[in-house]
């Protein structure tokens, strides 16, 4: 036990921001590129998880619990955001039959 | 103790992924190539209490589903909260319990009003 | 922090209200809590009290913004009398609904710790996603509330991503923390700070992720577009602005640039569109676009009297949007629809709210003896004393195209004629809201000293 938590505290800080900064993008890239809603809400998602990952690496790195704290009031909040954004997709699901973004083009300027 | 990651220290790592695939695909092996095979016409039919199935598994199911799915999951992650507050339990005393009580008053009025809503209610 | 108390439990209680069918006490419990929640706000005054371990800040930033929020919905309240059951059973929602909203909008314009400005945008979003799409059987407000729950979501993940980038750079979440670091060079620090910007720039259409925004506004109900034209935008910029005063300001001279170019943007994206606007609500929205721009040149003159002219603005603003969209709500439900040709010859039938309308709009074209002159004036006056003249020139050149398109309407109501057209029944609530909006805009466009002051 205390090789594997001196084994995870040597990898470097860095490797931790390019990973969250790398599955941030894969969630950005998901929500432009993809026409499916419940898919971008997935993606939308992952880029909350690599917030959390990120704020975690950097709550043990400077020592400081409150990084953490705030990943519990991300979890929290994102729930709560899923529940109101599949809510929203079902009731078009239920209106239109489909959950693909792109017949939600009845507003243009 | 090594304090640089190396290549090589990813090494048990690596071991453990060979091992669980080579496990999955031994015991698939092993348990065709031993076991008895007594092919009936009654053992082929999927069982289904002796009547033959209709239609797809991978059906939609009901949307009643989704709300309380969804319900049980916003009451769900609420418990997150109460983590923190049972570590520092005795540090944050009368006060903090005081606080909880106030969040779980709030998230009984919710649960409440999903009741009162008859959100919960499966035959409506 | 009362006031704080009293919006929440308001919100859950009016829930109750409805919850056990006292449908009529739901307006006057909502409009007496609200000003109570209002006094409550005013008695913290000078106080500058810190709250929860200095997760919030009650100065008198906060204070003002938060009398600002809880009145201009309490102006939306008096509107919505008989609005609501018209679209739905469930009246206790909405009202509980924009109430949670409000609550979590005098979160925003209190916030001392990152954390509290993340839960306070999402209460307040996470109320208008589902107001957005209330009309359930409604393909538009269906389009509005997926539009603007997929936007809202995508910019709450950019926002998180640089509070934590700027977690990682300076240790605390605390804004007086961040703004002592001392890590204002880092990369990490500047990468938060853009991000940040563009995570708030998406909340208060900003150009070039103002897109959601007509889309939204036309597709949600017209109370719900009002209340996201005057306090959502108001909370946002107040929010904005007081992250960047308070915790950003040392670095201004890195992302100062970056303002200054998506303020351009978005006044141009913002004016230019909203000329080739046909239907009333669309063109409002676009107007809102383009009235960020100029609350963004504020944000580049960090110092107090930003805080001030931003202040003047949104008062100026919502004052003009209530009455806009109070009478956009009535000539499209007489007239079918929102068409600028719907307005034609309703200084004959309704003088008014044809004057009524003539004056928000001249509001928000920022013609004097309006309110909204003296919001344009001293936010150009700050922007002026921080050096960015070129800027505030493109801003008055925008603000003459503004009076090009605000000015069809007036046109439309004095100059045409609609034969058939017939009266507009007016409630008692729209008649008092709009003569309390009238009176307002013409005392603050006289004596703006009496807000101009305040901060």
């Amino acid at each position: 036990m205390e090789d594997t938590l001196q084994t995870i505290q040597s990898i470097p800080l860095e490797h931790y921001i390019w990973f969250s900064t790398a599955l941030f993008i894969v969630g950005v890239i998901g929500v432009l590129t993809r026409r499916n809603a419940i898919i971008i809400l997935m993606s939308v998602e992952l880029m909350l998880n690599a917030v959390n990952l990120l704020l975690a690496a950097f709550s043990v790195h400077h020592g400081d619990p409150s990084g953490q704290v705030f990943v519990f009031f991300i979890m929290a909040v994102a729930a709560a955001e899923v529940a109101v954004g599949l809510a929203i997709i079902v009731m078009i699901y239920r209106n239109t039959g489909s959950v693909d973004i792109d017949i939600m083009n009845k507003l243009k300027w | 103790m090594l304090l640089q990651s190396s290549a090589s220290s990813y090494l048990p790592i690596l071991i453990q992924g060979i091992m669980a695939l080579a496990f999955v695909g031994i015991t698939m092996v092993i348990t065709h190539l031993v076991g008895p095979k007594r092919r009936t016409i009654d053992k082929l039919t999927p069982f289904e209490s002796g009547i033959s199935s209709v239609g797809n598994a991978r059906s939609p199911f009901s949307i009643k589903y989704f709300l309380v799915a969804i319900l049980f999951v916003l009451f769900d992650v609420e418990v997150i909260f109460m983590y923190p507050w049972a570590v520092n339990f005795r540090e944050l005393g009368g006060k903090g319990m005081i606080e909880m009580f106030v969040f779980m008053g709030m998230l009984l009025l919710g649960f409440f009003y999903v009741i009162r809503k008859g959100a919960l209610d499966w035959e409506k | 922090m009362t006031s704080l108390i009293i919006v929440s439990v308001l919100a859950v209680a009016v829930l109750y209200l409805g919850l056990f069918k006292y449908k009529t006490a739901l307006l006057p419990v909502s409009v007496t809590g609200l000003l109570a929640a209002a006094a409550m706000a005013a008695m913290d005054w000078d106080l500058e009290k810190m709250y929860f371990s200095e997760m919030m800040l009650f100065d008198n930033y906060a204070v003002a913004f938060s009398i600002l929020l809880i009145l201009t919905t309490l102006l939306i309240f008096g509107l919505s009398r008989n609005y609501f059951e018209k679209i739905s059973n469930n009246v206790a929602e909405y009202y509980a609904l924009m109430l949670f909203a409000l609550a979590g909008g005098v979160v925003m314009v209190s916030f001392h710790n990152l954390a509290m400005l993340f839960i306070g945008i999402e209460i307040l979003s996470i109320s208008l996603y589902v107001l957005a799409g209330i009309r359930r059987k409604d393909p538009a407000s269906n389009e509005a509330s997926l539009k603007y729950f997929l936007m809202g979501a995508f910019a709450t993940g950019f926002l998180l991503f640089g509070t934590a980038l700027i977690y990682g750079a300076t240790g605390s979440f605390n804004l007086a923390a961040i703004a002592s670091s001392g890590a204002f060079e880092s990369a990490l620090f500047r990468a938060g700070v853009l991000l940040m910007m563009v995570g708030l720039s998406f909340k208060v259409s900003v150009a070039p992720f103002h897109t959601w925004t007509p889309d939204v506004y036309e597709g949600s109900p017209g109370l719900i577009a009002m209340f996201m034209a005057t306090v959502v935008k108001t909370a946002g910029f107040a929010a904005f602005l007081r992250l960047f005063l308070m915790a950003f300001a040392e670095a201004s001279a890195f992302w100062a640039i970056t303002v200054a170019i998506l303020c351009i943007l978005t006044l141009f994206a913002g004016n230019i569109t909203a000329v080739f606007q046909d239907r009333f609500k669309r063109l409002l929205a676009w107007s809102s676009v383009s009235h960020a721009g100029y609350l963004l040149l504020a944000i580049l003159a960090v110092g107090f009297s930003a805080s001030s002219a931003v202040l003047v603005y949104t008062i100026a603003y919502s004052l003009a949007s209530v009455a806009a969209f109070g009478i956009m709500i009535l000539v499209s439900r007489a007239r079918g629809n929102d068409h600028l040709d719907s307005f034609n010859g309703l200084a004959r039938t309704n003088p008014f709210l044809a004057f009524t309308l003539t004056l928000a709009v001249c509001s928000l074209a920022g013609i004097p003896l309006t309110a909204g002159f003296f919001g344009k004036f001293y936010v150009f006056k700050v922007a002026l004393a921080q050096g960015y003249t070129w800027l505030v020139v493109l801003a008055v050149i925008n603000a003459m195209i503004g009076i090009y398109y605000y000015f069809k309407v007036i046109i439309a109501m004095y100059m045409k004629e609609n034969a058939n057209a017939v009266a507009i029944q007016l409630n008692p609530g729209f008649r008092l809201v709009l003569s309390i909006v009238v009176f307002l805009i013409f005392l603050f466009g006289i004596f703006p000293g009496l807000i101009a002051n305040i901060l």
